[in-house]
């Protein structure tokens, strides 16, 4: 079976719309992931306004919808208030999230809708919102849902979804820390392979795709440090290891115009051929859709 | 209102009807020459080798119905159409995208650039 996914938003921090981020997008956060009828969203940035658009047409009865909070800072939660579907009342939306500090993801969803700070109440909701809880893994629609935590201020969680072979990781927020053993910064990709958690590159085995936190180029990362991103070499490094078949460079520093994203795929792109890696580099962009 | 007034309202109106009209279109490249220019004024465009489509395909890798050009409100969308051997933007097999001014496809083995203005 097919896997498809979709980038609707793919901006790190803050909605950036402007003419140098068209090709790649301004949107924050969200990722469509399907195995068959079964429906993924990864995150509620503002990109989950177009896919809440898109899910009406394509979805006249509404289907089941799963979504996956990576954590709950405001550009990967902003968007859920103007997601369509959750004002049709067939539709069932199940949330799964960490809980950092005793709040789950439902409740942080709930809270940004209270009248300070927007119109429309949470419980004047129509569909159908369910607090769930993966518990590590769980099995949804057939397809194996695993996650696993990052490094990023306040906590994080990765998502991994499996299915029939096919296996597709969205770990955005992540802090690929650059230790002392490292070559950095590596503009001639001279130095060996960054060292990466071992945890991850064990969640993140052979995967078809992974869509990694890539934020920041060296240079960037160096003024940047425990931010909770990464520099896309390192982002590259971890995907060599993993053995993954492909990485979408993802949550695009606001600041990055769409040639800055073109130039971190070019560099990436050679530092995989100058480690021999048979690896896909790609910069996640809004609008494109890929088949695994 | 003066004559003078409306004849400037209805002259902004119809330069926000052009602004908000985009023209799309593709040049096909062979090396560095361009070998045909397509203007994609159709709402869904066929690629491939069979003799009824939009966009002809001589190749024999090129399925017969390959991929679509679909224009959808201002945009333009990529559409792969389950071929046999997928369709490349800019270097990356895709399934679908909103294409931008520049975007490189390949299609079997032509390319094109896709334009909009």
């Amino acid at each position: 079976m097919a896997a498809y996914v979709k980038f609707w938003g793919t901006r790190g921090s803050i909605p950036t719309p402007a003419s140098w981020t068209r090709v790649y997008g301004g949107n924050t956060p969200c990722v469509e992931v399907r195995f068959g009828e079964a429906i993924f969203i990864c995150d509620a940035g503002s990109g989950i306004r177009e896919l809440g658009k898109d899910l009406v047409e394509r979805h006249p009865t509404p289907k089941p919808l799963h979504l996956f909070i990576s954590h709950s800072h405001w550009d990967h939660i902003q968007g859920f208030p103007y997601f369509a579907p959750v004002y049709l009342p067939a539709t069932q939306i199940r949330v799964y999230g960490r809980h950092g500090n005793g709040v789950s993801p439902y409740q942080l969803l709930s809270g940004q809708m209270s009248s300070d700070y927007f119109p429309v109440s949470f419980k004047d909701l129509g569909a159908s919102i369910v607090d769930d809880d993966l518990g590590g893994e769980k099995i949804i629609d057939g397809v194996v849902v695993r996650a696993f935590p990052l490094n990023h201020p306040g906590g994080c969680q990765a998502y991994c979804f499996e299915k029939e072979g096919k296996k597709v990781v969205y770990a955005t927020d992540n802090e690929l820390e650059i230790g002392a053993w490292d070559v950095f910064p590596d503009p001639g990709n001279t130095g060996p392979l960054r060292r990466c958690p071992e945890a991850l590159v064990e969640a993140m085995e052979g995967a078809d795709l992974l869509i990694l936190d890539a934020q920041y180029d060296d240079r960037e990362y160096a003024t940047k440090r425990k931010w909770g991103h990464s520099s896309c070499f390192s982002a590259t490094d971890l995907a060599i290891k993993a053995g993954a078949k492909s990485l979408a460079l993802f949550h695009h520093d606001p600041e990055s115009t769409d040639r800055d994203i073109d130039e971190k795929v070019q560099s990436c792109r050679q530092r995989a051929e100058a480690h021999g890696a048979n690896l896909t580099i790609m910069a996640a962009r809004e609008g494109v859709e890929l088949k695994l | 209102m003066s004559g003078v007034d409306a004849t400037i309202t209805a002259e902004a109106r119809i330069l926000r009807r052009e602004r908000e009209r985009k023209r799309h279109s593709l040049s096909e490249f062979d090396g560095n020459v361009t070998q045909r220019l397509i203007t994609l004024n159709r709402e869904e465009t066929v690629m491939g080798r069979a003799p009824e489509s939009h966009v002809r395909l001589s190749s024999k890798r090129a399925s017969r119905q390959h991929a679509f050009l679909r224009v959808r409100g201002t945009d333009c969308v990529l559409v792969d159409n389950d071929s046999d051997n997928g369709v490349i933007l800019n270097g990356v097999k895709i399934h679908s995208a909103v294409l931008r001014d520049g975007d490189v496809i390949q299609v079997a083995d032509n390319v094109f650039v896709y334009h909009e203005d």
